[in-house]
């Protein structure tokens, strides 16, 4: 796709066709890991990490992150990073910037500004995890959490999760003759942390790298909790090819499905176009192993689901507020 | 998969797990089957506490049923097993056994027998826990789990390890019993009849030293009657290993290439792990005086092998921790190392 086409503003002033330049080339997630060929997870936390930069404590949830990058004796990870178990890496992430603070606090630390990032699978962070991410998010520590979101539990062999969506087929919700799946839609894990009023929430994606980078810049630099929601191809576990998994990624924005935007204090801003004439979801879910099963009828379930969230957000992009937009009116 | 099918057999009708290696063949086996019985249901839930709980409710609706998980999944369920033996609520929970602490590794160890036989969680209690060894008596001893845990109103475990939970072996499946449960204790909505409760918490310490002595009534009565063991070439023996589980297969191999050498040497194998057959084991002290115990820990059935034998025995250990299974050559050599026909078992423990 030809980003210049796209852009009718002069290229100049298209400041993002040259940003790539300008990303830094230090690896904090090293090459050599074991993950998967076309594993979008591990892209995503290579970005992530050269977004972040050194001033940075990585929280670990288990998932296959910490297996793949962590193997004794070997390490992928240049920044300091600890993994501890699977239902705590927001409380661990909050104890390390609570550590960090006090600290410093007492002048035992230089006074900088060093993020405590935690960063989880889907099972970790919907599921298992949910109940201290939202601890974390509540008390308003300044931290960042990323939740990386395969769409099921990968590391353990494809069982369903919280973020598994509609009639996808998985270990746990195989698809047989009678039950198509899994039965219950996607947990929107963005609009639950937006409910809890944080200063930065986002969803992102590897296949806008740039877009992503951005998220995870601001965040850092917010003071409080942001949480991002970063959709990545699995190939093992959608049964895709690997080579697909950025184009997936780009589909799954193009349909409508997993749509790119910001809520910063209230309010929502798309931070990717999407196509005025949207792909339908039958694009999307033909590459992949797990939608194989699907029927046409099945599909057009989806379908409407996908157009009436869709919708949804499009009436939360239109008229929300941020919150201090709303302050000044009430001073006046 | 041997268990899920000797679950569904034997009329689990409730199972709730999540994902953690290496179990997962459990819950997947469950997922495609115990939907496929009348009644059947199968829940992924969305922690290992959640599963555990869901137990208890389906348990005190008066279905049949199981959770599983592995060592790290089983620390996080200890609030529910112990409120499920104050509740006195039946259910089997399955543990396949990793390398710990924190969350270590997935390969098979057997660092969970303290938790396991000394409760796990809080509180005065104990969980009944079954130690198989073969692929069928993994079979067997699920099915006699149900029975076991509806017989006592108790959570009994079945306590297995990865190495177990990967192997194949044939298995016949033995006709299940009918199940034998009051429906007294049953919650099915009050209607006509009198209203129930079911509770762990008594705030009244009268009370609740009364609820602790009616519990360990049972505990006693448990220890006196379902201890269950394997004597294994243990006639002419002048050593004894006791080992269970994998422990047990790879002491098998041990005793084989021993015996080949002109070494007698036998197995004591628990099978109940709580209540452990600590007057059987003492039995053989009688006539045996050298023991070896043999566990992938660094020792803790050895402890209530001291219990069982201090001051009639000599007792050796050898222990490897941390997921590693080693071979019964390597066993056969500690033994030829620690255990001298003169002098008895040299490193006493």
């Amino acid at each position: 796709m030809n980003t210049a086409m796209n852009h009718p503003k002069s290229i100049i002033e298209n400041f993002d066709l040259y940003a790539p330049k300008l990303v830094s080339k230090e690896e904090f997630f090293s090459p050599g890991h074991r993950a998967c060929q076309g594993c979008g997870e591990a892209l995503a936390i290579r970005l992530m990490c050269k977004a972040l930069g050194k001033d940075t404590v990585i929280t670990n949830a288990t998932g296959c992150m910490e297996v793949i990058s962590s193997l004794y004796p070997t390490t992928a990870w240049t920044l300091p990073w600890i993994h501890v178990a699977f239902p705590n890496a927001a409380a661990v992430g909050s104890g390390v910037e609570a550590g960090l603070t006090a600290l410093r606090r007492k002048g035992k630390i230089a006074d900088r500004r060093v993020k405590s990032v935690a960063i989880g699978g889907d099972g970790g962070t919907m599921d298992i995890g949910f109940q201290a991410l939202s601890g974390a998010m509540e008390r308003g520590h300044d931290m960042l959490y990323v939740c990386f979101d395969n769409e099921a539990y990968m590391n353990t062999g494809i069982q369903r999760s919280s973020g598994t969506p509609f009639l996808a087929s998985t270990s746990t919700a195989p698809a047989g003759k009678k039950i198509p799946g899994n039965q219950v839609w996607k947990k929107n894990m963005a609009e639950i942390m937006v409910a809890h009023n944080l200063p930065y929430v986002a969803t992102a994606s590897p296949s806008y790298p740039l877009d992503f980078m951005k998220k995870v810049k601001k965040a850092r630099r917010i003071k409080g909790p942001s949480y991002i929601h970063c959709l990545v191809t699995c190939p093992t576990g959608w049964r895709s090819a690997s080579e697909t998994c950025i184009k997936l990624g780009r589909l799954s924005l193009e349909t409508g499905i997993f749509p790119l935007y910001e809520v910063e204090d209230g309010k929502y801003r798309l931070t990717v176009e999407v196509p005025e004439k949207r792909r339908p979801v039958q694009d999307y879910v033909k590459g992949q192993g797990r939608f194989r099963h699907l029927t046409p009828d099945q599909i057009q379930v989806i379908q409407e689901r996908v157009d009436i969230e869709w919708e949804t957000l499009m009436i939360k992009v239109n008229c929300s507020k941020s919150r201090e937009e709303l302050r000044a009116v009430r001073e006046k | 998969m041997v268990i899920g099918e000797a679950a569904i057999r034997a009329g689990c009708r409730f199972y709730a797990g999540y994902p953690i290696t290496p179990q997962n063949e459990i819950p997947e086996y469950m997922a495609e089957h115990l939907r496929q019985v009348e009644g059947g249901v199968f829940i992924q839930s969305e922690s290992e506490v959640a599963a555990i709980h869901m137990v208890a409710g389906a348990s005190a609706a008066g279905a049949r049923s199981m959770t599983s998980s592995s060592s790290p999944g089983i620390s996080l369920k200890q609030e529910g097993i112990s409120s499920l033996a104050a509740c006195q609520l039946p259910a089997v929970i399955v543990n396949m056994m990793r390398g710990g602490p924190g969350l270590g590794n997935i390969s098979p160890s057997q660092g969970d027998y303290f938790q396991a036989t000394r409760g796990g969680g809080h509180g005065d209690y104990r969980v009944i826990v079954l130690g198989p060894a073969t692929a069928q008596e993994m079979a067997d001893l699920t099915m006699d789990a149900f029975t076991l845990a509806d017989q006592y109103r108790t959570p009994v475990m079945i306590l297995a390890d990865g190495m177990m939970g990967q192997m194949m072996e044939p298995v016949v499946f033995k006709e299940p019993q009918p199940r034998v449960y009051p429906e007294i204790y049953i919650m099915k909505g009050a209607g006509a009849g009198k209203s129930k409760f079911i509770r762990g918490l008594i705030l009244d310490p009268l009370d609740m030293e009364e609820h602790n002595w009616t519990l360990d009534r049972k505990y006693q009565v448990i220890a006196r009657k379902e201890t269950r063991h394997e004597l294994y070439g243990t006639d002419d023996a002048e050593l004894i290993l006791v080992a269970y589980g994998t422990g047990a297969r790879i002491a098998k191999g041990a005793i084989k290439r021993l015996r080949n050498t002109g070494l007698k040497v036998g197995l004591f194998r628990p099978i109940t792990l709580w209540p452990f057959p600590t007057n059987e084991l003492r039995d053989l002290a009688k006539k045996v005086e050298n023991f070896l115990v043999f566990e992938l820990s660094t020792g803790q059935m050895l402890e209530d092998v001291r219990l069982a034998l201090q001051g009639f025995a000599r007792i050796g250990f050898h222990g490897r921790p941390g997921g590693v299974v080693p071979t019964p050559a390597e066993l056969a050599n500690v033994v030829t190392r620690q255990y001298d026909r003169k002098q008895g078992i040299i490193e006493h423990h």
